[in-house]
């Protein structure tokens, strides 16, 4: 088992790497990049000590390496546009990105389980093919554009929910005032995320069903809804339990335009600020850091799934 | 007599396969109104502009805003530009960077992916951990990186967001070339001294098709989403030129005096990703049974 984890752990300090390679080098060899902030209306000492103020000056493998080196040491550079450190912008905008990612994930997977149990209760049939239904608008629908006609809906025809932001201005911390906020960007998003959970729900509980200890235990005589709790719904909740990982690169997708489309204060939205400001130690930061969170998400799904199912450790 | 038999038949069966094989087709009649639809809407695109009365582009101050009539059928967006004649521009757009970007996505990915699978050991490890890399960051994420860096011309647009959709094809393409690389008729074409992109080319990649085709629908409705979602943003396709995605973008201004120029663009995206998922989900049960 330890082997297994070192394993696990040294293939994602790889893939991080990979990241972090990836992503600088993009910016940094592109023809717009972080050499056109030069482009001001500036004299040659001006220009000078910009580049030499963002370290612009020094071969590119170089600042490569300074990157990498402060990361180790926890500083991600700063930022161009709002002067402060990459790493504090991100603690600020974490938490609601967290807090919409949590939600959406758990109303996904409630929505996407249920709905997936009814479709391999009643294959092939009328609740079936609904489900199926759902599904693909599910995955057809453009999510911010569902997020712009639920604001028309319950924010300006209804006038039920706020149509944007995180908090109401000036009030402290209120739990009604914050789920009033989330809940129509995470019902949104998890809309988009149900799919995944339904298609992968059904077609474990479809491959369960058909196991020998299932037919075991129905010939031993046990109720029904024993055996779908117990032997079937267990251990179909293996595979949907290990697509977690791919769930959250998703999450992190749709979050950059769902916390546009609500005006919500997110790493997404930040991404979207940095994009438009050409802002790259930021972009560096956030695309590292959502490559961090996938990352380390996949090995504690990994791991989970090498303690419940013991044949993945010994691959 | 016995001999006229044997001649006839691969005639009478592929005769006989092709029919089972429109059988199946007719059992999918989802899948075939979606392709219905499909098509009629390239036909809107193609051959619409060349009826339309009105210029996607053209502005109109005097009538900003307009409500559906006889002459707009959609009513005119804040500009005065006609929402219909900017539906039909925007979905040309829209719709070519879905098939180009697939094609993009699909091929880099087969090249990777089918490369790691048929050679193994370190070229597979390598090239499999630079696909790990891409899965690792998320889509939208690695796309805004490059198009902040490289810009937002359509042709960057197009590579950036097949770039976002190899690394699920490049995975695909790994498995089936490593279940094929050592099956009898590879190792046929290789004792007749096929070279490696030859056995690739001519031997492995046909069975790859089915499923390539699969993927490759469902990953143009994927691609119509991303782009609509990235010019929604600012950061796709820019104004004047329309795409579904922009024309969102400046509607969501006017959500309180004119609901429905946000609504307009959004059915027609979802309508069109709607036909992709479906059909690639009946191509999937027609090609591609194991799954």
């Amino acid at each position: 088992m330890t082997e297994f984890i070192t394993q696990r752990l040294f293939q994602g300090v790889v893939v991080l790497f990979l990241v972090s390679l990836l992503t600088f080098f993009l910016i940094n060899l592109a023809p717009g990049g972080p050499s056109s902030l030069i482009d001001f209306q500036s004299t040659a000492a001006e220009r000078e000590a910009r580049l030499a103020r963002y370290g612009l000056d020094k071969p590119v493998h170089e600042r490569y390496l300074n990157w990498l080196g402060g990361i180790v040491r926890g500083d991600l550079g700063t930022s161009i546009n709002q002067g402060l450190p990459v790493s504090q912008l991100l603690m600020q905008r974490l938490g609601p990105t967290l807090w919409l990612g949590v939600a959406s994930l758990l109303l996904a997977a409630l929505f996407g389980i249920v709905l997936g149990i009814i479709g391999a209760l009643w294959k092939n049939r009328w609740p079936d093919h609904l489900v199926n239904t759902i599904a693909t608008l599910g995955m057809s629908i453009p999510n911010f554009w569902l997020g712009i006609v639920a604001i028309i809906v319950f924010a300006v025809q209804l006038g039920w929910l706020p149509s944007s932001g995180f908090a109401s201005i000036g009030s402290g911390f209120d739990l009604g005032d914050r789920l009033a906020h989330l809940l129509l960007p995470a019902s949104v998003l998890a809309f988009s995320l149900m799919p995944n959970v339904t298609r992968v729900t059904r077609a474990a509980l479809l491959e369960v069903m058909t196991t020998d200890y299932v037919r075991t235990a129905r010939s031993k005589g046990l109720q029904e809804n024993r055996i779908l709790g117990k032997h079937i719904l267990r251990n179909a909740m293996v595979p949907v339990t290990a697509m977690l990982g791919l769930i959250t690169t998703v999450l992190f997708s749709g979050s950059v335009v769902i916390e546009s489309v609500f005006g919500f204060p997110g790493i997404g939205r930040l991404a979207i600020e940095a994009a438009n400001g050409r802002d790259y130690p930021v972009i560096l930061g956030v695309t590292l850091l959502a490559g961090l969170i996938v990352v380390v998400v996949n090995i504690v799904v990994d791991i989970l799934y090498a303690v419940i199912d013991p044949r993945i450790r010994h691959d | 007599m016995i001999s006229t038999e044997k001649a006839s038949l691969p005639a009478q069966e592929s005769s006989r396969d092709l029919g089972r094989f429109m059988r199946r087709v007719l059992r999918q009649p989802l899948g075939i109104a979606a392709a219905v639809l499909l098509l009629l809407l390239l036909a809107l695109i193609t051959f619409g502009p060349a009826f339309l009365e009105h210029s996607p582009t053209r502005t109109n101050p005097l009538a900003t805003l307009q409500p559906p009539s006889a002459s707009h059928w959609l009513g005119t967006d804040e500009l005065g530009r006609d929402v219909f004649a900017r539906i039909v521009h925007g979905g040309r757009v829209s719709l070519s960077v879905g098939l180009f970007s697939m094609l993009v996505g699909l091929t880099i990915g087969i090249a990777i992916g089918g490369s790691a699978g048929y050679f193994g050991g370190k070229v597979e490890g390598a090239l499999m951990r630079l696909v790990d890399a891409f899965m690792a960051i998320p889509t939208f994420f690695l796309i805004l990186v490059i198009v902040t860096s490289f810009g937002n011309h359509p042709v960057t647009i197009i590579l950036t967001v097949g770039l976002g959709f190899w690394a699920q094809m490049a995975r695909s393409a790994h498995a089936e070339f490593k279940r094929f690389r050592r099956s009898e008729f590879v190792e046929a074409g290789r004792a007749l001294g096929g070279s490696h992109l030859r056995l690739m080319g001519r031997h492995i990649l046909p069975q790859v098709l089915p499923q390539a085709t699969v993927l490759g629908t469902l990953g143009v409705g994927w691609a119509i989403l991303t782009e609509a979602g990235l010019s929604y943003l600012g950061l796709g396709i820019q104004p004047p030129l329309a795409s579904w995605g922009n024309m969102l973008q400046n509607a969501q201004a006017y959500l309180w005096s004119q609901p429905m120029l946000a609504v307009w663009p959004g059915v027609f995206i979802a309508i069109t990703v709607l036909a992709f998922n479906v059909l690639g989900n009946s191509l999937r049960d027609l090609l591609d049974p194991r799954s």
